[in-house]
């Protein structure tokens, strides 16, 4: 875009040029008026910039000059002279705008800018809008070959519409363009206008409805080809429709036409084309269509049809042909998508507030301009289940916290632009969103930048070099703190101190069990499996160092947290306490906060513990040691309680072939799949856990064999049918086999359930797989 | 007051169901253009309040237009909000990366659309 700029100031000539040059504009520069003046009887240019102290030709005269020969660009003046009449005396030379010197330029560009989206864009002279031609000249408007008498409004009116061929005119933006604020118009006076226009077209062979009304709004030329939707919608008559009934009745129109789409999709999946060189590809079809409508069928109301088409869209990817298994699947899609849009639809609705569409899933934001690093957080970050998102930039990050409201934040302090500050954003974080917690991973790592951050509340400082897998096990530790919860028993003869210690902890989300002797502790501390125990010396029967030896001596306990209520201050009792195993006291009388503290620290340091000790960290599901020291557990308390209680080993089929073909990172995707689907698909007093590879199990106390079976049948059968999406392009299922045993009738012990289980898991193998066997 | 919102997609009966909604609520003009050509070609020359851009488009797609939207002194400021099926994050901090002003998923919900506007323009 070319300017030109008339100022006899060289300095600030060179200076505006420059940063004009650098907004990419193309700048001339004139020193008085009447070389200015003969640049713009040369050049084309999109704006002038006049400085009103001119040598020769003074601005205001230069304007007035260009205005009268037709010169129509925007015109910018600059002066030194801050003054009313100086201002007066050039807008009303035709200047557009004003800018008083000492000017800065980005609000001089920032001026320009308005001015050019403003300013008229130059049209050709004649316009052709299908069978109507324009020609301004004459002031004339064809329909076809024949000129259409018109008036002038009428005229007007033609002109605005076919000028702006897509735009809704209202019927004030009609008035205010073509009537002046003497002569007030009426929408009545707009209506008879179009009538009258409208009965001239028809008259002169043309469609009367060209001129098209949009319901409540105005009107427009008509856009879209007959028979289009707009034409069948728009009519005077009919009362506005609510969305709801709107979007029902679109549905009306293009259910057989979606129908038909997927049935099309349906019979390529069959017919699997091979022919992939050919220009009019039917995979390809097959799979934009598929895109659309998972982009849409949601919008009509079918939003399992949206996610269907999906996975659709997802096994279409890529150019292999299809094999059986992809075929079959996606038969079988279409089958699901054909049932699903038989179904009425789910009416529209405004859900409360849908800021985070998956609000369930915690999301990782990481602020970093180092992408390699980002990527493989982000990697790391997905096989741990949790969302991840890069921003490489401080800004970017400020926007896209906005967006999706991250539930951690992982942040660089230096950027390689010097105006991108990490500390700057730790900052406006702290300020605005003190929940989000921050970490910080940079190389600075003085102690003044410390504690900089910890001052500004950042969670952690990890300095860099680290590996992801390192930075992903700090994050999801202070996730896990985040929403802690546990629980706790307490054991007390004094009722009130019991009640008291329910309304403290209760609110907090914490599960509080009561006891008021410790004669049946033992029972409930096996039944209830606590995360904290809270008790007091002196009791009934035991105090409080027989209890604490009690549970130490037992290596399950070993790490069970506990908290001891006393009034004694004495260093004796409490050296002596803290030598059978006590981890904290708290003096009575309780103080709530003290109390509060207390307890949240030793939750939080042995959750940390025992998530390291007990969790698989790729499927978030027990490992080995602790399912297996829980599953004895339920035995012991299925003999007790001559319950049955089945165990199950289960194992993915063929899951080596998977390594071998997407890689490990794939394989551990799929693994952690698994283990979300088994989490879900269990009680929570189940047990599950991963045994190691790619094999599971799981306990299911008070079950039979028969249920057991029907229960795992019921996840290989969803387990079967979920198409995995490890990335874009990659899409497969997965099966599994599995084996049972029932207690006591298969052993007694979990050796023997284990090598029952496992024979019967051997024989669903030998079987061909995919089968659940007992 | 009401504000002109351009939408493009290829897809009309996405282009239809929202040019409906929008103009429903009753604070949208609505322009709709079914390719990025033509979009780019309307932005140009109406000037709207926002931008509605559909990503995966046969020809000149989302992104391409997205560039000559962005390049164009006369577009350049006009926001883009941008409507993709695709929802993998590293694609969306891709497409905020490029200028957009926020990502609605589709498919979207017809009665959300309005809002989900105007939060994104910060009225």
């Amino acid at each position: 875009m070319k300017i030109l700029l008339v100022d006899d100031d060289q300095y600030l000539n060179q200076q505006l040029s420059k940063s004009l040059k650098a907004h990419n504009y193309v700048v001339d520069i004139a020193t008085d008026g009447e070389s200015g003046w003969n640049y713009i009887e040369s050049f084309e240019y999109s704006l002038v910039i006049l400085d009103i102290m001119l040598p020769k030709l003074n601005g205001i005269a230069l304007c007035r000059k260009l205005r009268s020969h037709n010169y129509q660009m925007p015109v910018l003046l600059l002066t030194a002279r801050d003054s009313c009449e100086d201002k007066v005396l050039g807008l009303d030379a035709g200047a557009d705008d004003y800018l008083v010197k000492p000017i800065r330029a980005e609000e001089l560009i920032a001026r320009m800018r308005a001015l050019l989206r403003r300013a008229t864009i130059s049209l050709p002279p004649v316009i052709h809008w299908r069978d109507l031609t324009l020609n301004p000249a004459k002031c004339e408007i064809s329909y076809q070959k024949s000129v259409l008498p018109l008036t002038p409004k009428e005229y007007g009116l033609m002109e605005l519409f076919i000028r702006s061929p897509y735009r809704v005119f209202s019927y004030d933006s009609i008035i205010e363009h073509l009537w002046s604020i003497e002569e007030p118009a009426a929408d009545n006076t707009v209506r008879a206008h179009i009538k009258s226009l409208r009965n001239k077209l028809k008259d002169a062979g043309g469609d009367p409805k060209l001129i098209e009304n949009v319901y409540g709004i105005g009107y427009r030329i008509k856009s879209l080809d007959d028979g289009s939707f707009s034409h069948q919608y728009s009519s005077l008559n009919r009362p506005p429709l609510s969305v709801d009934e709107t979007v029902t009745e679109i549905w009306g129109k293009i259910k057989d036409k979606t129908i038909a789409r997927v049935e099309s999709i349906q019979a390529i999946a069959k017919a699997n084309s091979r022919n992939l060189n050919n220009e009019n590809n039917p995979r390809q079809y097959a799979y934009i269509e598929a895109h659309k409508l998972a982009g849409s069928l949601g919008t009509f109301g079918y939003g399992r049809g949206s996610e269907i088409a999906r996975k659709i869209e997802y096994l279409l990817a890529g150019e292999q042909p299809l094999d059986t298994d992809k075929q079959t699947q996606i038969e079988q899609l279409t089958e699901d998508l054909l049932k699903e849009l038989k179904k009425t639809p789910t009416q529209p609705q405004t859900k409360e507030i849908k800021k985070h569409p998956q609000s369930t899933v915690q999301s990782l934001l990481i602020v970093d301009h180092d992408t390699i690093l980002g990527e493989q957080i982000i990697r790391e970050a997905h096989s741990r289940g949790l969302e991840a998102r890069l921003a490489p930039g401080v800004g970017i990050a400020r926007a896209m916290m906005v967006e999706y409201q991250p539930s951690i934040i992982l942040l660089e302090l230096n950027f390689p632009k010097p105006e991108e500050d990490g500390l700057m954003l730790l900052e406006d974080i702290a300020y605005h969103h003190p929940e989000i917690p921050v970490v910080i991973f940079s190389r600075r790592s003085s102690f003044i930048d410390r504690l900089t951050v910890c001052r500004l509340g950042s969670r952690a400082f990890l300095q860099k070099p680290m590996s992801s897998h390192q930075i992903m096990e700090i994050v999801t530790g202070i996730l896990n703190h985040h929403n802690i919860t546990g629980k706790i028993i307490a054991i007390n003869d004094d009722p009130q101190i019991l009640e008291l210690l329910e309304a403290l902890l209760c609110p907090l989300g914490l599960e509080v069990k009561t006891l008021n002797t410790p004669r049946k502790f033992w029972q409930v501390l096996e039944i209830s499996n606590p995360d904290l125990l809270i008790i007091d010396v002196e009791m009934p029967h035991y105090n409080g160092i027989d209890l604490c030896q009690v549970i130490r001596n037992e290596p399950r306990w070993r790490y069970l947290p506990i908290l001891v209520l006393t009034n004694h201050t004495d260093p004796e009792t409490r050296a002596e306490l803290f030598r059978a195993g006590a981890d904290d006291f708290i003096s009575k009388p309780v103080v709530g906060p003290e109390l509060i503290a207390r307890l949240f620290s030793r939750l939080h340091r042995s959750r940390l513990w025992r998530n390291i000790a007990e969790i698989d960290t790729l499927t978030g599901i027990e490992n080995r040691y602790k399912s297996t020291e829980d599953i004895n557990r339920l035995i012991r308390i299925a003999g007790r309680h001559k319950q049955p209680l089945c165990f199950a080993i289960l194992d993915l089929d063929n899951f080596k072939d998977i390594n071998d073909q997407y890689g490990h990172d794939t394989g551990d995707w799929v693994l952690h799949r698994f283990g979300e689907v088994l989490k879900k698909a269990f009680r929570q007093e189940d047990i599950v856990g991963r045994w190691g590879g790619e094999e599971f199990a799981v306990a299911m106390y008070g079950t039979s064999k028969q249920d057991a079976m029907n229960r795992l049948q019921k996840v290989l059968d969803k387990w079967r049918l979920e198409v995995l999406v490890p990335e874009d392009n990659i899409a497969f299922s997965v099966t599994f086999s599995g084996g049972v045993a029932q207690y006591p009738e298969d052993g007694h012990d979990l050796q023997l359930l284990y090598r029952k289980a496992d024979a019967t898991l051997y024989e669903a193998k030998q079987a061909g797989r995919n089968q659940i066997m007992g | 007051m009401s504000q002109t919102v351009l939408i493009i997609d290829d897809d009309e009966d996405i282009l239809f169901v929202a040019d409906r909604c929008l103009q429903l609520q009753g604070k949208w003009q609505v322009l709709t253009a079914s390719s990025g050509t033509e979009g780019f070609t309307i932005a140009k020359q109406q000037q709207p309040d926002v931008i509605l851009l559909d990503l995966i488009m046969p020809g000149v797609d989302g992104e391409a237009t997205m560039k000559m939207l962005k390049n164009d002194i006369m577009t350049t400021e006009i926001p883009v909000i941008l409507m993709t099926a695709k929802n993998s994050p590293q694609e969306r901090s891709l497409y905020l990366g490029l200028g957009a002003i926020a990502i609605i998923n589709k498919p979207f919900e017809p009665l959300e659309i309005s809002d989900q506007i105007s939060n994104a323009l910060g009225n």
